[in-house]
């Protein structure tokens, strides 16, 4: 059977750079104006989904998508069963816990009761577990800064880039959790079963990224 | 309104299942209990016995230091205070059966299973909790025709399925143990390397690498055992950056069992991956994968554990294997194959008139799947009766002539019951 091979792409901030990394790696491109989800590449050897973030790791564990561009933060944070064979200078960023600047010198490891909103409640979940605090974990899906200006929580784990709106936000990071960035991803039956395709992709776009860092 | 009332009538939500689980019905029931016998024929031809395992049993002999099980196994107490648990596996029954009762009788002894197992895992991929298992042990044989066989029988299983696009990967866990045992990492280190093996992840593993003090031979071994895949000349880079004999005889073991493969010509079907570690505190020897087009997540697994059966008796070299028949059928779906036909089904009118009875049974004897009506009906309520239960023919039977009629769904009259008209709807 030689279906081609489908690629999960996040909507969003990854997009561009993602489109871009795989441009150069001579990849046939979807027409980008469209609004539609599932895109095929302009020769139709490449069928292209277009997914929220979260969902990118989801369609390529169940063998929808062959392929799939994601943040190594959502990666972790599902905890899905995939391959991994390449990160991708995309995306860079920070999942960091936050709070109010009192916060900075108290170590946390003696507050008695914290409560910590998040986006990423298994991931933050296994940080404070690991430096021994303990820790309400309050799962939000989104503006997680919030939490500690309306009194919802004490403090914040949530991705940064800049840094811009937690100051807007009167927060600062107190620890990094995962540093992130983009990373490509393989579902486990299509490495095997599409596996002379896959590797020279994987190759192709491996060769666009170490030029590209260099 | 009424349809609104009904709807909330008849969906009565306090009797949904726990999540894992479902009710096989109708198609489903029937395709997987085809599917079940059809592997169990395969495997009966091969000279394998049936074996069948208790579904619980104490949670003691079922949890093995090695079983990396042990986490997803269903646990309850019983009245006398025995922790007992679902099985989550039918390869520890078996070798509890050959090591605790079998060991006096003649090995290596051959047996198969199908079967529910339980694993407490979240539901991914389509992953339930209770899932269907049809697979092999082959107890008391060491080497590489027993492998072979398994890796063979495997292949003739998903083949046997209707499956048209598969492929099976082919690890040698001997390999990664002999590996690791030249390495002496301290236990998260060993973890972190064999996570970014098991991810494919050559970033990761680069990064690991510049922490590790290794030599020279023993970083080329690492950094060249994610590329030992595929078909070519694996073997022979495999050989090159062996460190001790453990990882040079596992390449000799693949070598002859690659002999093996090329005797029974399906070597097209199997590539090699030294790179895979998964199970590896279970397997002692090869180990496989089984995938198939049209299902993200593998089919079947198996390998070889020497280690097992001794818990329970004698030492025993062990190899074997076990298909999820769930994904194996949902896959074949996927592939657009036919499920094996089903008999053709008659609903028959009620009537005790002996000829009556005589002819119904041989409408059955012939390979219809006919219904009694406990009722009497006129024919076209007979009819519309049959037309909602999805059957394809409805039995008349007119007791005053003693004549029985046949009415198929697509015939504009019904048809005096003779093996010709029958002959033109048998299937």
């Amino acid at each position: 059977m030689t279906s081609p091979i489908t690629i999960a792409l996040p909507k969003g901030r990854l997009l561009e750079e993602s489109l871009s990394l795989l441009a150069e790696a001579g990849f046939p491109l979807p027409a980008t104006e469209s609004r539609k989800l599932v895109i095929d590449s302009a020769n139709g050897s490449v069928h292209y989904i277009l997914a929220k973030p979260w969902d990118v790791p989801v369609y390529v564990e169940h063998g929808a998508a062959d392929l799939g561009i994601v943040g190594l933060d959502v990666l972790r944070e599902r905890r899905l069963d995939v391959y991994e064979p390449l990160l991708l200078p995309v995306g860079y960023c920070r999942l960091v816990v936050a709070g109010p600047s009192s916060f900075s010198s108290a170590s946390l490891r003696l507050q008695s009761v914290l409560r910590v909103a998040t986006k990423f409640p298994n991931l933050t979940t296994a940080y404070f577990r690991r430096e021994g605090i303990s820790a309400e974990i309050i799962g939000l899906s989104g503006s997680v800064e919030l939490g500690p200006l309306v009194g919802l929580a004490d403090l914040i784990v949530d991705l940064v880039q800049t840094g811009t709106t937690l100051r807007e936000n009167g927060l600062v990071e107190l620890h990094t959790i995962l540093e992130s960035q983009g990373v490509l991803i393989a579902n486990r039956a299509s490495y095997r079963l599409h596996k002379a395709l896959l590797h020279e992709m994987i190759a192709a776009l491996n060769k666009a990224v170490s030029s590209k860092s260099v | 309104m009424m349809e609104w009332g009904r709807v909330l009538f008849q969906s009565n939500l306090e009797h949904a299942l726990p999540r894992g689980v479902s009710d096989r019905f109708y198609e489903a029931a029937r395709q997987r209990r085809a599917l079940e016998e059809q592997l169990a024929e395969l495997f009966r031809r091969w000279g394998y016995r049936e074996f069948i395992p208790p579904m619980f049993e104490y949670a003691e002999t079922l949890s093995t230091e090695a079983n990396q099980l042990e986490s997803e196994m269903y646990r309850f107490v019983d009245r006398d205070g025995q922790t007992l648990a679902l099985r989550p596996d039918m390869t520890i029954p078996t070798a509890r059966l050959a090591g605790s009762k079998l060991y006096d009788q003649p090995f290596p002894q051959r047996f198969f299973y199908r079967g529910s197992v339980f694993r407490y895992a979240e539901p991914q991929a389509g992953r339930q909790r209770e899932f269907t298992q049809a697979g092999i042990e082959l107890i008391g044989a060491a080497g590489a025709a027993a492998d072979g066989e398994s890796i063979i029988l495997a292949l003739e299983a998903l083949r046997t399925a209707g499956l048209r696009h598969f492929r099976l990967t082919l690890g040698q866990m001997a390999f990664i143990h002999g590996l690791l045992a030249e390495l002496e990492l301290a236990p998260p280190e060993e973890q972190a390397l064999l996570d970014a093996i098991d991810r494919k992840s050559q970033p990761n593993l680069l990064a690991i690498l510049g922490e590790l003090r290794l030599t020279a031979a023993q970083r080329r071994a690492v950094q060249t055992l994610p590329t030992l895949t595929g078909e070519e000349n694996v073997l022979a880079r495999a050989e090159k950056i062996a460190l001790n004999k453990q990882m040079r005889r596992a390449v000799e073991n693949l070598a002859e069992i690659e002999a093996v493969l090329d005797g029974y010509q399906v070597k097209e079907a199997v590539s090699l991956d030294l790179a895979e570690v998964r199970g590896r505190k279970y397997y002692t020897g090869i180990t496989f994968e089984c995938f198939a087009e049209g299902f993200g997540d593998k089919i079947g697994s198996g390998g070889r554990y020497d280690h097992l059966v001794e818990r329970f008796g004698p030492a025993r070299p062990a190899v074997g294997f076990a298909l999820n028949v769930d994904s194996l059928l949902y896959a074949r779906r996927r592939q657009d194959v036919a499920p094996p036909p089903t008999p053709p089904r008659i609903f028959a009118q009620l009537s005790l008139t002996e000829s009556y009875i005589q002819k119904v049974a041989w409408l059955r004897g012939q390979g219809f799947a006919v219904r009694n009506a406990c009722r009497h009906y006129s024919p076209e309520a007979l009819r519309q009766n049959a037309a909602a239960h999805g059957e394809e023919g409805v039995l008349l039977f007119d007791e005053a002539s003693g004549q029985a009629q046949l009415w198929w769904h697509d015939w504009p009259a019904p048809r005096p019951l003779t093996p010709e008209c029958l002959a033109e709807v048998k299937p």
